[in-house]
């Protein structure tokens, strides 16, 4: 009976996990006595970070969302599989293996940003208001994908902490691939340093079909 | 083999189907006729009145005769004799009713909600002999170890858990045979979400009951002493028509507009990205033009239909169950169209604890 059931076939092959790893921004919460919280210019904030060459705009939350309250978390639940084929990404894998080996931009870090976004009918600029940075040496060594780990989220200037954001990282096996290829390091694969934030307006690209097949 | 023109079931988030990743079947010479995801496991119902489950299967909750999960739809051959109508999945047991107005129950039994007079769980459906031919069953619903059989006449039977008062029995923590739910008028539609159920009257208002936490009963506080205790809910303008119970939040379909409350953190309640809890119902702006025809909960999803066929989905986008896309995923606080479906008319949706079903026909 089960035979009257038709499943098209996949004429995709699926991409190994060596070939991809994948970014989760989870949730954030700031600690009740942080000098956000008062801030009243603070009012909505979305969270961001910076992988080698994928743009900008597809690694920062699409939403914002309203400033948590004291003892509150707010929930992104933002997941983005970044794809590190090594004919197509060469220049990411390198971007990993220099994190590995705590070169790069952030010593070996991923680092996520906390952006107070102004609401539309305040004129102000965007405004960094934390990092929070994730080691992905660890992640590494551990040998096992981080479901869900939490990290303290530091002030711009004092470095102070100021709330904590959690974040999943799955990328135990591409880091581990990247980690065994020798190759040459590709020159200017750091991309871009960030200057002006202009405003934003998030959307996430879709596929074509209901359901991929 | 291409999609034939009577269209597809569409599976996404954590279905147990094609290794949780986003696809479709369909029936040889069958069509879906009614969806229910449960926390794990899903049921299909065809024209041809046959069952087919698949998901997760610790409690026997599949009626197939073991625990084993099961990865493609299957039918159930013990039900074949039957012409099977209705299905409704809860967190772990199933409901079956019969076009000869039988309901059968399988699946874990804690509290219960199996209705067979005990608390032993069952791998195969079982008759629940309360219901009979006399009865004709409009509506099954099931939460988190209750169960509901709403009649053609407007009779309400509820059974299973009652620890929250989820089953409208004021002095008792469970019971395990059916027992009328009543405000002395007819009943039009029920549901049961994880410890909080509602429902409907043939008048146009909305009762809720149970887990009074977070506004999702949507009631002021000072009726929240009488949780245990189906109230009407104030301040929904028009008739109600559906109702639909998440884990934390619901959702009320009336004549003109969708109402929302209880816990939105991840979006679920559709109100934007401000307001995270409510117990005061609030209408969805964002699809005020809209004509919607059916809405879904799942734990913490909601799935609306529109009169068009078009799909909006919003709340929590863990594992592509919202339909927007597996590999890039977040939460939707607002009511989003799925684009997928553009060239589909979707015909029927059911959200579960971590996944969604679309039965959709291509669009001519
Ligand atoms: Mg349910
Ligand atoms: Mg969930």
């Amino acid at each position: 009976d089960s035979d009257d059931i038709v499943t098209p076939v996949s004429l995709k092959c699926p991409k190994a996990d060596s070939e991809k790893m994948c970014v989760e921004v989870i949730s954030l919460a700031f600690n009740p006595e942080a000098e956000v919280m008062g801030d009243e210019t603070v009012r909505q904030v979305y969270v961001e970070y910076k992988f080698c060459d994928v743009p900008l705009s597809e690694t920062e939350t699409p939403v914002s969302l309203r400033k948590p309250r004291a003892g509150e978390e707010i929930h992104f639940h933002f997941s983005k599989v970044i794809h590190l084929d090594p004919l197509t990404h060469a220049a990411r894998r390198q971007f990993l293996r220099d994190a590995l080996s705590g070169r790069g931009p952030e010593q070996g870090r991923l680092k996520f940003t906390v952006v107070s976004d102004p609401l539309d009918d305040e004129k102000k600029e965007c405004q960094e208001v934390g990092y929070a940075f994730l080691e992905l040496r660890q992640v590494m060594e551990s040998g096992e994908d981080l479901v869900e780990q939490e990290l303290e989220i530091v002030s711009p200037a004092e470095r102070a902490p100021i709330g904590r954001l959690k974040v999943g990282v799955r990328a135990a096996a591409a880091l581990r691939a990247v980690c065994a290829e020798t190759q040459p390091r590709a020159e200017g694969a750091e991309g871009a340093v960030r200057k002006q934030r202009p405003r934003r307006q998030g959307t996430l690209p879709q596929p074509d079909d209901p359901a991929t097949s | 083999e291409v999609m034939p023109g009577s269209g597809a079931v569409f599976t996404f988030g954590k279905t147990q189907f094609a290794e949780n990743i986003p696809s479709k079947f369909w029936f040889r010479n069958d069509i879906p006729t009614f969806l229910s995801c449960g926390d794990e496991h899903t049921a299909v119902v065809t024209g041809n009145n046959k069952l087919y489950m698949f998901g997760s299967n610790n409690w026997g909750q599949l009626g197939l005769g073991s625990k084993s999960t099961v990865s493609k739809p299957t039918c159930v051959k013990a039900l074949k004799p039957e012409k099977v109508k209705f299905a409704a999945c809860g967190r772990n047991h199933t409901l079956v009713s019969t076009e000869g107005g039988k309901v059968y129950a399988a699946g874990g039994n804690n509290e219960g909600q199996l209705g067979l007079g005990d608390t032993e769980e069952r791998s195969t459906f079982h008759l629940i002999s309360f219901f009979t031919s006399q009865r004709k069953i409009k509506q099954l619903s099931a939460g988190s170890n209750t169960s509901a059989a709403l009649t053609e006449d407007g009779e309400l039977f509820m059974w299973g858990d009652n620890s929250e008062g989820q089953i409208g029995l004021e002095n008792i923590t469970n019971v395990c045979v059916p027992q009328q739910v009543t405000v002395g008028k007819p009943i039009s539609w029920i549901s049961c979400g994880y410890y909080h159920s509602a429902f409907v009257t043939t008048e146009g208002q909305l009762y809720t009951f149970g887990e009074p936490e977070c506004g999702k009963l949507g009631l002021p506080n000072q009726l929240l002493v009488n949780h245990r205790m189906p109230q009407p809910v104030p301040g929904i303008p028009g008739k109600v028509v559906q109702v639909a119970c998440g884990g934390g939040h619901t959702v009320v379909l009336t004549e003109k507009a969708v109402y929302t409350f209880g816990l939105g953190q991840f979006g679920q309640l559709g109100l934007g990205t401000f307001l995270f809890e409510t117990s005061v119902p609030k209408a969805i702006e964002h699809i005020k033009d809209q004509k919607i025809n059916f809405i879904a909960c799942g734990e913490n999803h909601t799935a609306l239909i529109t009169d068009m066929g078009l799909m909006y989905t919003f709340g929590d986008g863990r594992h592509g169950k919202l339909g927007l896309g597996l590999e890039n995923s977040t939460n939707q606080f607002i009511p989003t169209l799925c684009s997928n479906f553009l060239r589909f008319i979707v015909q029927l949706v059911s959200c579960g604890g971590c996944h969604t079903l679309v039965f959709a026909t291509p669009r001519l």
